[in-house]
């Protein structure tokens, strides 16, 4: 193998592809980038056995091959180099040099056949998503999967593709979030539940303009844009029917304005209890009451001003998963229904000037009086 | 005829041994006592047969003069009081005058003594069934001996019920430890048929006591107690609780240096373990208290083996809170290599004696208390590293600390459930998607006994019919939480009483929560994970054990490590 490439190129190729390999990993070849060199450039591959991402960089291939070189290494050292050309030449499967102006280095590889193979997936019949809707989606959904490990199915973010559009949702059983974005392309219907660090991949990788190929195999999902692909594993089973336990009848409405419902969140939020930041708020007429009480530590009291005419309604919350709702809300004031203290409450954008809908749930905590 | 009559001196005395003088023991504790009241700093008890045969015991304490010599052997004659209003705050061990006479009266009975101004005045003075035989001259040291053979000859009822010499000789042993442990300013010695039992030079603290009577092993699984409460103090030793068994305890209370008996203040002291201690486990206690005579009464028993206080509950609540507090420093935790008391900062205040000062009186200050507050363990500092997914260790001011995760966590959440079942405010985190368990009916059973404090740890569960329940809210205590597992667990340890032997049914129930909603080993924790896992520990009351009475911390003391790099 032997081959010529500008730094940038290199460097280029080596940032999408380094965010998949994994940094702790007990197999020694997944530490390490696959560098083939094929006759319209190299392919670089990286994987934790989940997720997969390859990339190719146009390059002056001299002679084919393959090797796979650490990547923390080799990202290190591309980082250094003079901007000039670099040369790289590998003597067997294992010993690789690497030249770059008068900078000589020789790196130890690992064979490529120890490397996993990809997933085969075929992209003919794929589906095809704008870059930019899929960043909307997974930019406001994924943050509320689960991570525990106790139910693996909501370790993933359900991505159900439509006639006319695509949604999102995700949940950790206490907390959801859903968007629907209008999509055309008379696409045929299908359900995949997708780990979230696949998405992150997919959102960092593409440009908002491209388009994306995405296919399925077996239990794999593969993204396409150009001459970069993102493979990831599926997260197999039946997602839990959410449709079911999203409220219709909430009929306690409130808007209240998202900066100071964050502050005051977040100043309340300083004597609740470390693990479930506990928070009781009181709406009532015009104003918000939080009430905080932690035994051992103290208590806080504040209020706000909020659009409310309901009946007076007193529901406690865990305030970090009011916050981290609040975070992705993409208007100024935000619109909350609830039912009754131990009802599920939803929030969503008020006024929002989109196409796309978007519903964000939160389970109450029990109050004690 | 006068059908009631005054009894002879001869038989109100024999009834007077039967009070006192049970067995050799007895004779060994009125004699060493009366010793130890004679202001002596050495005492030999010398057994023959178990006892039976002879009694010697040799002290070189103030001695008696001819008159005082004759004068002791007669009943209620004493130089330990004047009068009855001596008797309140009685300082010495003996004040009755009963006991020599006692003796006397039922077995061959010598003394011989000098005192300790005149030495060419020594007397010796044999008694036989009460019946003073013989006075005459004798030459010896300055101090005592008190011989005293054929016990029970003349009352062959009380000598049948000896046992055999063995038991005898191991009862007569206990009396003077326990003597010793009272007096660490005395040498005592115990030899029975030629062989030595017991050997216990003056001692500088209570753990150098410990470790002549019992050895170096029992001395060193001791943590102090120093705890004062208004006028009553208490200091001693207790066992590290992971180190108590069921078996092989001792107890021993003294009260103004006085020993005595108390099972319920034994109780209070075991009470102090409790939540730290494997059930059924009964540790070793050597409590000292110390507070006005006029708190307590000592002149309740003929041997004066109990004693009675003015106000009890105060007495048993200080010594469980003494107790208490002995357990919650980084000390108290379980030590490997060489056993250190010193670990935990100042913990080993040296526990200085003050002697015997006014000749006969007993030392009223006795471990020497310190009024100082409670040692409060502090969460240590540096880098923590997690060893085999399992360990978290800690340098501490004295050493390392390691600490195992799952116990901690389980003390940190057992006292967070006792406070949240009896506040009932749980955090309970509402369910989105309610989880359904299936149950065996045992368990179902159990979750409906246990319902009231299932709601207020958190668990909201509703029947679900046949053999499943539905959990519409669950506790969340940490991120790694599992409520549907931890669930299934606690109803399986809740069918099979598998803390059964915890003291009330809350920390039953709470013991059990903790235990299946800690984190276990194997969890990879974070390090500001392991961070505020030792924060909240340190926070706890009793950090360096837990529920199940075994370890949370055991040290390796920075003296152990600096001896294998043979940095010492």
């Amino acid at each position: 193998m032997k081959f010529t490439i500008t730094r940038e190129k290199l460097q280029e190729g080596l940032v999408a592809v380094a965010a998949s390999v994994p940094t702790k990993t007990t197999l020694p070849v997944l530490s390490n980038i696959l560098v083939e060199a094929v006759p319209d450039g190299i392919r670089l591959s990286g994987t934790d056995l989940d997720i997969a991402v390859s990339t190719l960089v146009p390059a002056e291939v001299d002679a084919e091959g393959a090797v796979t070189l650490p990547a923390k290494k080799l990202v290190e050292i591309v980082r250094e180099l003079p901007s000039a050309a670099v040369r790289l030449t590998a003597a067997s499967e294992q010993r690789v040099s690497l030249e770059c102006g008068r900078s000589r280095f020789k790196l130890l590889g690992i064979p490529r056949d120890e490397f996993p193979s990809f997933p085969p997936v075929r992209f003919e019949n794929a589906w095809t998503a704008a870059s930019g809707d899929l960043q909307k989606l997974i930019g406001h959904v994924a943050f509320a999967a689960s991570t525990e490990e106790s139910r693996p199915i909501l370790n993933g973010v359900l991505w159900e593709l439509r006639k006319d559009q695509m949604r999102m949702v995700a949940t950790n059983g206490h907390r959801l979030a859903r968007m629907d974005v209008p999509a055309s392309g008379g696409r045929q219907a299908a359900d995949f539940i997708v780990p979230p660090k696949a998405l992150e991949q997919i959102r960092r990788l593409f440009g908002a303009a491209d388009e994306i190929q995405i296919a399925k195999s077996e239990n794999h999902l593969g993204f396409r844009s150009g001459q970069t692909y993102v493979y990831t594993r599926l997260i197999e089973g039946p997602y839990p029917n959410y449709e079911q336990v999203i409220p219709r009848d909430n009929d306690r409405v409130a808007v209240v304005d998202k900066q100071a419902l964050a502050a005051t969140l977040r100043r309340v939020g300083v004597v609740a209890s470390d693990q479930t930041h506990r928070v009781r708020l009181a709406f009532s007429g015009g104003t918000l009451k939080f009430t905080v009480s932690t035994p051992d530590l103290g208590e806080a009291n504040d209020e706000m001003a909020a659009s409310y005419d309901g009946e007076p309604l007193e529901i406690g919350f865990n305030a970090n998963y009011l916050l981290e709702i609040l975070k992705f809300m993409p208007t100024d004031d935000v619109r909350i229904t609830m039912k009754a203290p131990e009802r599920a409450a939803t929030l969503e954008p008020s006024g929002w000037d989109d196409p796309a809908s978007y519903l964000c749930l939160v389970m109450p905590l029990r109050l004690v009086d | 005829m006068a059908r009631i009559r005054i009894l002879p001196d001869a038989v109100a005395d024999q009834i007077a041994a039967g009070e006192v003088v049970e067995r050799p023991a007895s004779v060994v504790k009125e004699l060493v006592e009366n010793a130890l009241d004679a202001g002596a700093s050495d005492v030999l008890v010398e057994l023959g047969g178990g006892g039976r045969t002879r009694i010697r015991v040799t002290d070189d304490g103030a001695g008696m003069d001819r008159e005082d010599a004759v004068l002791a052997v007669d009943r209620h004659a004493t130089s330990k009081i004047r009068q009855a209003a001596d008797l309140i705050g009685v300082a010495t061990y003996g004040f009755r005058g009963e006991a020599l006479p006692a003796i006397a009266s039922i077995s061959h009975f010598t003394v011989e003594t000098t005192p300790r101004g005149t030495p060419e005045d020594g007397t010796r003075l044999a008694v036989k069934g009460g019946r003073l035989e013989d006075v005459g001259s004798a030459s010896r040291q300055p101090g005592t001996t008190v011989t005293v053979e054929r016990l029970f000859f003349n009352t062959p009822a009380r000598r049948k019920f000896l046992r055999a010499a063995r038991t005898e000789t191991r009862a007569a042993v206990e009396a003077v430890t326990v003597l010793a442990l009272a007096r660490l300013d005395v040498a005592f010695r115990l030899e029975s048929d030629g062989r030595v039992l017991l050997d216990a030079p003056q001692a500088a603290d209570i753990r150098e006591r410990v470790r002549q009577l019992f050895g170096a092993e029992v001395a060193d699984q001791l943590i102090e107690v120093h705890w004062r409460a208004g006028p009553l103090s208490v200091a001693g030793l207790v066992q590290r609780p992971a180190d108590a068994s069921p078996t092989g305890r001792r107890a021993y209370l003294f009260v103004n240096g006085r020993p005595f008996r108390d099972p319920f203040l034994i109780r209070a002291a075991e009470a102090g373990f409790r939540g730290a201690i494997a059930p059924g486990a009964r540790p070793t206690v050597l409590l000292a208290l110390a507070l006005p005579g006029d708190q307590v009464d000592v002149n309740v028993h003929p041997a004066k083996l109990e004693v009675r206080f003015r106000d009890r509950f105060f007495v048993e609540r200080t010594v469980e809170a003494a107790v208490r507090s002995a357990l919650r420093p980084l000390a108290a935790a379980a030590v490997i290599g060489g056993g250190l008391g010193e670990l935990g900062g100042q913990a080993a205040r040296g526990a200085d004696v003050s002697p015997g000062t006014a000749g006969t009186a007993v030392p009223l200050s006795f471990f020497a208390p310190e009024a100082g507050s409670p040692l409060v363990a502090t969460a240590p500092r540096r880098p923590l590293l997690q060893v085999f997914d399992t360990f978290v260790l800690a340098e501490t001011p004295d050493g390392v600390a390691i600490i195992d995760q799952h116990s901690a966590h389980e003390r940190v959440l057992y006292e967070r459930a006792m406070a949240e079942l009896q506040r009932g405010d749980a955090p309970a985190q509402r369910l989105l998607l309610p989880l359904t368990v299936r149950l065996a009916p045992d368990e179902l059973d159990a979750v409906d006994a246990h319902r009231t404090e299932l709601a207020r740890v958190g668990y909201a569960v509703e029947p679900f019919g046949g053999d499943a329940v539905i959990l519409h809210t669950v506790p969340n205590p940490h991120p790694r939480f599992d409520a549907g597992r931890c669930f299934q667990e606690l109803a399986s340890d809740l069918a099979r009483g598998r803390f059964g032997e915890a003291h009330t049914r809350l920390e039953r129930f709470a013991a059990t929560f903790a235990c299946r909603a800690a984190v276990k080993a194997g969890d990879r924790l974070e390090p500001a994970e392991l961070q505020e896992l030792l924060e909240r520990l340190f926070a706890c009351n009793l950090p360096p054990h837990d529920v199940h009475g075994r370890p949370t911390i055991v040290q390796l003391p920075r003296a152990e490590i600096e001896r294998r790099f043979r940095r010492g």
